[in-house]
Protein backbone atom coordinates (compact mmCIF):
# COMPACT_ATOMS: atom_id res chain seq x y z
CA UNK A 1 0.00 0.00 0.00
CA UNK A 2 3.20 2.37 1.02
CA UNK A 3 4.97 2.19 -2.68
CA UNK A 4 1.36 2.24 -4.26
CA UNK A 5 0.55 5.71 -2.29
CA UNK A 6 4.13 6.68 -3.27
CA UNK A 7 3.43 5.84 -6.78
CA UNK A 8 0.04 7.68 -6.85
CA UNK A 9 1.50 10.73 -4.54
CA UNK A 10 -1.06 10.21 -2.33
CA UNK A 11 -0.36 11.26 1.41
CA UNK A 12 -1.37 8.53 4.10
CA UNK A 13 -3.36 10.86 5.40
CA UNK A 14 -5.46 12.13 2.65
CA UNK A 15 -5.89 8.13 2.06
CA UNK A 16 -7.58 7.34 5.29
CA UNK A 17 -10.05 10.51 5.31
CA UNK A 18 -10.87 9.00 1.56
CA UNK A 19 -11.69 5.50 3.43
CA UNK A 20 -13.41 6.78 6.19
CA UNK A 21 -16.15 8.80 3.99
CA UNK A 22 -19.48 7.17 3.29
CA UNK A 23 -19.25 8.55 0.14
CA UNK A 24 -16.51 9.89 -1.76
CA UNK A 25 -18.48 11.56 -4.65
CA UNK A 26 -20.14 14.91 -4.44
CA UNK A 27 -23.75 15.11 -3.33
CA UNK A 28 -24.54 16.56 -6.76
CA UNK A 29 -23.27 14.12 -9.03
CA UNK A 30 -25.43 11.53 -6.76
CA UNK A 31 -28.25 13.56 -7.57
CA UNK A 32 -27.93 14.32 -11.32
CA UNK A 33 -27.48 10.63 -11.32
CA UNK A 34 -30.67 9.44 -9.76
CA UNK A 35 -32.11 12.34 -11.80
CA UNK A 36 -30.94 11.01 -14.75
CA UNK A 37 -31.64 7.11 -13.78
CA UNK A 38 -27.99 5.86 -14.15
CA UNK A 39 -25.03 4.91 -12.12
CA UNK A 40 -23.02 8.19 -11.01
CA UNK A 41 -20.03 5.52 -12.20
CA UNK A 42 -21.24 6.92 -15.34
CA UNK A 43 -19.67 10.23 -15.27
CA UNK A 44 -16.14 8.53 -14.13
CA UNK A 45 -15.86 6.88 -16.91
CA UNK A 46 -12.38 7.51 -18.59
CA UNK A 47 -9.85 6.29 -20.06
CA UNK A 48 -6.95 5.20 -17.96
CA UNK A 49 -4.40 6.42 -20.34
CA UNK A 50 -6.02 9.66 -20.54
CA UNK A 51 -6.11 10.04 -16.68
CA UNK A 52 -2.39 9.24 -16.59
CA UNK A 53 -1.40 11.72 -19.76
CA UNK A 54 -3.23 14.30 -18.41
CA UNK A 55 -1.22 14.06 -14.92
CA UNK A 56 2.17 13.92 -17.04
CA UNK A 57 1.06 17.24 -18.76
CA UNK A 58 0.31 18.61 -15.35
CA UNK A 59 3.45 18.02 -13.88
CA UNK A 60 5.09 18.59 -16.85
CA UNK A 61 3.56 22.08 -16.93
CA UNK A 62 4.80 22.59 -13.05
CA UNK A 63 8.46 21.28 -14.15
CA UNK A 64 8.58 23.70 -17.00
CA UNK A 65 7.13 26.55 -14.88
CA UNK A 66 9.28 26.00 -12.30
CA UNK A 67 12.33 26.02 -14.60
CA UNK A 68 11.40 28.50 -17.39
CA UNK A 69 14.58 27.88 -19.66
CA UNK A 70 13.52 24.19 -20.32
CA UNK A 71 11.21 23.19 -23.33
CA UNK A 72 7.98 21.74 -21.77
CA UNK A 73 7.36 19.05 -24.83
CA UNK A 74 11.56 17.81 -23.62
CA UNK A 75 10.17 17.71 -19.90
CA UNK A 76 6.91 15.95 -20.95
CA UNK A 77 8.85 13.13 -22.67
CA UNK A 78 11.48 12.92 -20.05
CA UNK A 79 8.47 12.18 -17.54
CA UNK A 80 6.95 9.18 -19.97
CA UNK A 81 10.06 7.70 -20.17
CA UNK A 82 10.38 7.77 -15.91
CA UNK A 83 7.32 6.42 -15.84
CA UNK A 84 8.84 3.49 -17.68
CA UNK A 85 11.65 0.51 -16.72
CA UNK A 86 14.90 1.53 -17.79
CA UNK A 87 14.98 -1.17 -20.15
CA UNK A 88 11.89 -0.14 -21.91
CA UNK A 89 13.38 3.35 -22.45
CA UNK A 90 16.40 1.88 -23.78
CA UNK A 91 14.29 -0.47 -26.26
CA UNK A 92 12.21 3.03 -27.57
CA UNK A 93 15.36 4.77 -27.77
CA UNK A 94 17.24 1.96 -30.18
CA UNK A 95 14.20 1.70 -32.00
CA UNK A 96 13.39 5.21 -32.85
CA UNK A 97 17.17 5.29 -33.47
CA UNK A 98 17.06 2.03 -36.12
CA UNK A 99 14.26 3.45 -37.73
CA UNK A 100 15.44 7.03 -38.60
CA UNK A 101 19.23 6.46 -39.64
CA UNK A 102 20.45 10.34 -37.77
CA UNK A 103 24.22 9.19 -38.08
CA UNK B 1 4.92 -0.21 -25.37
CA UNK B 2 8.07 -0.65 -26.93
CA UNK B 3 8.76 -3.65 -29.30
CA UNK B 4 10.63 -6.60 -27.19
CA UNK B 5 12.25 -7.83 -30.07
CA UNK B 6 15.17 -5.55 -29.84
CA UNK B 7 17.70 -5.40 -27.38
CA UNK B 8 16.38 -9.22 -25.62
CA UNK B 9 17.56 -12.07 -23.52
CA UNK B 10 20.60 -12.10 -26.10
CA UNK B 11 22.14 -8.69 -25.02
CA UNK B 12 21.23 -8.99 -21.46
CA UNK B 13 23.08 -12.37 -21.19
CA UNK B 14 26.37 -10.74 -22.41
CA UNK B 15 26.32 -8.15 -20.07
CA UNK B 16 25.09 -10.47 -17.45
CA UNK B 17 28.31 -12.40 -18.14
CA UNK B 18 30.64 -9.37 -18.24
CA UNK B 19 30.00 -8.68 -15.26
CA UNK B 20 29.94 -12.18 -13.69
CA UNK B 21 33.31 -12.62 -14.87
CA UNK B 22 34.10 -9.01 -12.92
CA UNK B 23 35.13 -6.81 -16.01
CA UNK B 24 34.94 -3.62 -15.31
CA UNK B 25 32.55 -1.62 -18.13
CA UNK B 26 30.23 0.86 -18.55
CA UNK B 27 27.29 2.27 -20.24
CA UNK B 28 27.91 5.71 -22.02
CA UNK B 29 26.24 7.80 -24.38
CA UNK B 30 22.67 8.33 -25.61
CA UNK B 31 22.16 4.79 -24.56
CA UNK B 32 23.23 5.67 -21.73
CA UNK B 33 21.27 8.63 -21.27
CA UNK B 34 18.08 7.06 -22.28
CA UNK B 35 18.42 4.29 -19.97
CA UNK B 36 17.91 7.20 -17.36
CA UNK B 37 15.04 8.94 -18.67
CA UNK B 38 15.89 10.91 -21.89
CA UNK B 39 13.80 10.88 -25.04
CA UNK B 40 17.26 10.32 -27.12
CA UNK B 41 17.72 7.86 -30.27
CA UNK B 42 20.43 5.74 -30.53
CA UNK B 43 21.20 3.09 -32.85
CA UNK B 44 23.46 1.07 -30.98
CA UNK B 45 24.95 0.88 -27.30
CA UNK B 46 27.97 1.82 -26.32
CA UNK B 47 30.39 -0.26 -23.86
CA UNK B 48 33.92 1.66 -22.02
CA UNK B 49 35.81 -0.81 -20.45
CA UNK B 50 38.84 0.06 -18.52
CA UNK B 51 40.97 -2.29 -20.20
CA UNK B 52 40.21 -3.62 -23.80
CA UNK B 53 42.82 -6.33 -23.45
CA UNK B 54 41.35 -7.40 -20.58
CA UNK B 55 41.30 -11.48 -21.57
CA UNK B 56 37.67 -11.63 -19.27
CA UNK B 57 35.99 -10.12 -21.91
CA UNK B 58 36.81 -12.92 -24.32
CA UNK B 59 35.76 -15.21 -22.15
CA UNK B 60 32.03 -13.16 -21.61
CA UNK B 61 32.19 -13.29 -25.54
CA UNK B 62 33.00 -17.05 -26.00
CA UNK B 63 29.91 -17.78 -23.35
CA UNK B 64 27.69 -15.64 -26.06
CA UNK B 65 28.70 -16.98 -29.01
CA UNK B 66 30.31 -13.62 -30.36
CA UNK B 67 33.81 -12.79 -30.82
CA UNK B 68 36.38 -9.60 -30.65
CA UNK B 69 37.46 -7.93 -33.80
CA UNK B 70 40.60 -6.05 -32.95
CA UNK B 71 40.91 -2.24 -34.57
CA UNK B 72 43.00 -2.11 -37.85
CA UNK B 73 43.91 1.23 -39.65
CA UNK B 74 40.79 0.82 -41.36
CA UNK B 75 38.47 0.22 -38.53
CA UNK B 76 37.73 0.61 -34.73
CA UNK B 77 37.77 -2.25 -32.49
CA UNK B 78 34.35 -4.10 -33.08
CA UNK B 79 32.33 -6.80 -31.87
CA UNK B 80 31.05 -9.89 -33.85
CA UNK B 81 27.90 -11.94 -33.54
CA UNK B 82 24.10 -11.85 -32.88
CA UNK B 83 24.65 -11.20 -29.35
CA UNK B 84 26.66 -8.49 -29.47
CA UNK B 85 25.86 -6.69 -32.74
CA UNK B 86 24.02 -4.04 -30.58
CA UNK B 87 26.91 -3.06 -28.64
CA UNK B 88 29.33 -0.74 -29.50
CA UNK B 89 32.93 -0.36 -28.01
CA UNK B 90 34.11 3.22 -26.93
CA UNK B 91 38.22 3.29 -26.43
CA UNK B 92 38.04 6.81 -24.83
CA UNK B 93 35.59 9.65 -23.78
CA UNK B 94 36.00 13.13 -24.79
CA UNK B 95 36.33 15.61 -22.00
CA UNK B 96 36.31 13.18 -19.14
CA UNK B 97 38.20 11.73 -16.77
CA UNK B 98 39.96 8.55 -17.09
CA UNK B 99 38.11 5.38 -16.68
CA UNK B 100 38.37 4.81 -13.12
CA UNK B 101 37.39 8.34 -11.79
CA UNK B 102 34.09 7.82 -14.09
CA UNK B 103 33.01 4.72 -12.96
CA UNK B 104 33.19 5.81 -9.01
CA UNK B 105 30.82 8.07 -10.55
CA UNK B 106 28.54 5.65 -12.53
CA UNK B 107 25.10 5.44 -11.22
CA UNK B 108 23.41 1.50 -11.16
CA UNK B 109 20.50 0.66 -13.57
CA UNK B 110 18.49 -2.21 -13.06
CA UNK B 111 18.42 -3.87 -16.48
CA UNK B 112 16.15 -7.01 -17.13
CA UNK B 113 17.82 -9.30 -14.57
CA UNK B 114 20.67 -7.76 -14.25
CA UNK B 115 22.27 -4.33 -12.73
CA UNK B 116 24.20 -2.40 -14.61
CA UNK B 117 26.98 0.84 -14.42
CA UNK B 118 26.51 3.89 -16.56
CA UNK B 119 27.33 6.80 -17.09
CA UNK B 120 25.64 10.23 -15.32
CA UNK B 121 23.29 12.09 -17.45
CA UNK B 122 25.40 14.80 -16.59
CA UNK B 123 28.65 13.34 -17.52
CA UNK B 124 26.94 12.32 -21.04
CA UNK B 125 26.65 15.86 -21.17
CA UNK B 126 29.91 17.22 -20.24
CA UNK B 127 31.52 14.78 -23.39
CA UNK B 128 29.23 15.70 -26.17
CA UNK B 129 29.90 19.79 -25.36
CA UNK B 130 33.56 19.31 -25.46
CA UNK B 131 33.92 16.71 -28.53
CA UNK B 132 32.24 19.49 -30.63
CA UNK B 133 31.00 17.31 -32.82
CA UNK B 134 27.70 18.57 -34.72
CA UNK B 135 25.70 15.40 -33.81
CA UNK B 136 27.10 15.42 -30.49
CA UNK B 137 25.71 19.58 -29.98
CA UNK B 138 22.17 18.35 -31.21
CA UNK B 139 21.69 16.12 -28.49
CA UNK B 140 22.58 18.65 -25.90
CA UNK B 141 18.83 20.43 -25.70
CA UNK B 142 17.16 16.91 -25.16
CA UNK B 143 20.05 15.72 -22.88
CA UNK B 144 20.09 18.94 -20.99
CA UNK B 145 16.10 19.57 -20.41
CA UNK B 146 16.10 15.48 -19.52
CA UNK B 147 18.78 16.50 -16.87
CA UNK B 148 16.85 19.22 -15.06
CA UNK B 149 13.55 17.28 -15.87
CA UNK B 150 15.31 14.75 -13.64
CA UNK B 151 16.77 16.24 -10.88
CA UNK B 152 13.22 18.31 -10.35
CA UNK B 153 11.53 14.89 -10.30
CA UNK B 154 13.69 13.73 -7.81
CA UNK B 155 13.49 16.64 -5.45
CA UNK B 156 9.79 16.63 -5.84
CA UNK B 157 9.99 12.23 -5.11
CA UNK B 158 12.05 13.09 -2.20
CA UNK B 159 9.54 16.17 -1.06
CA UNK B 160 7.07 13.96 -1.18
CA UNK B 161 8.69 10.94 0.90
CA UNK B 162 9.94 13.55 3.60
CA UNK B 163 6.25 15.07 3.76
CA UNK B 164 4.67 11.50 4.17
CA UNK B 165 7.30 10.26 6.75
CA UNK B 166 5.83 13.35 8.97
CA UNK B 167 2.15 12.71 8.21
Amino acid sequence: MGSLLERASVSKTAFYSLVRKDDILPRSICSIASALDVSPLAFLEEDVEAIKARRLIKEADAIARAHPGLDRENVRHTLLMLSMEPIERLRRGLIRGRKIDIH
Amino acid sequence: MAEKSIFTEKEIAFLRELIRQGVPFMIVGLAAAALQGAFVVTQDIDLWFADLGDPRIARALKKVGGSYIPPSHLSPPLFAGKSVELFDIVTAMHGLDEFGSEMKRAVDIPLGSVTVKAMPIERIIASKESTGRQKDLLALPVLKDAAATIKAKTKSKRRTRRKRSKS
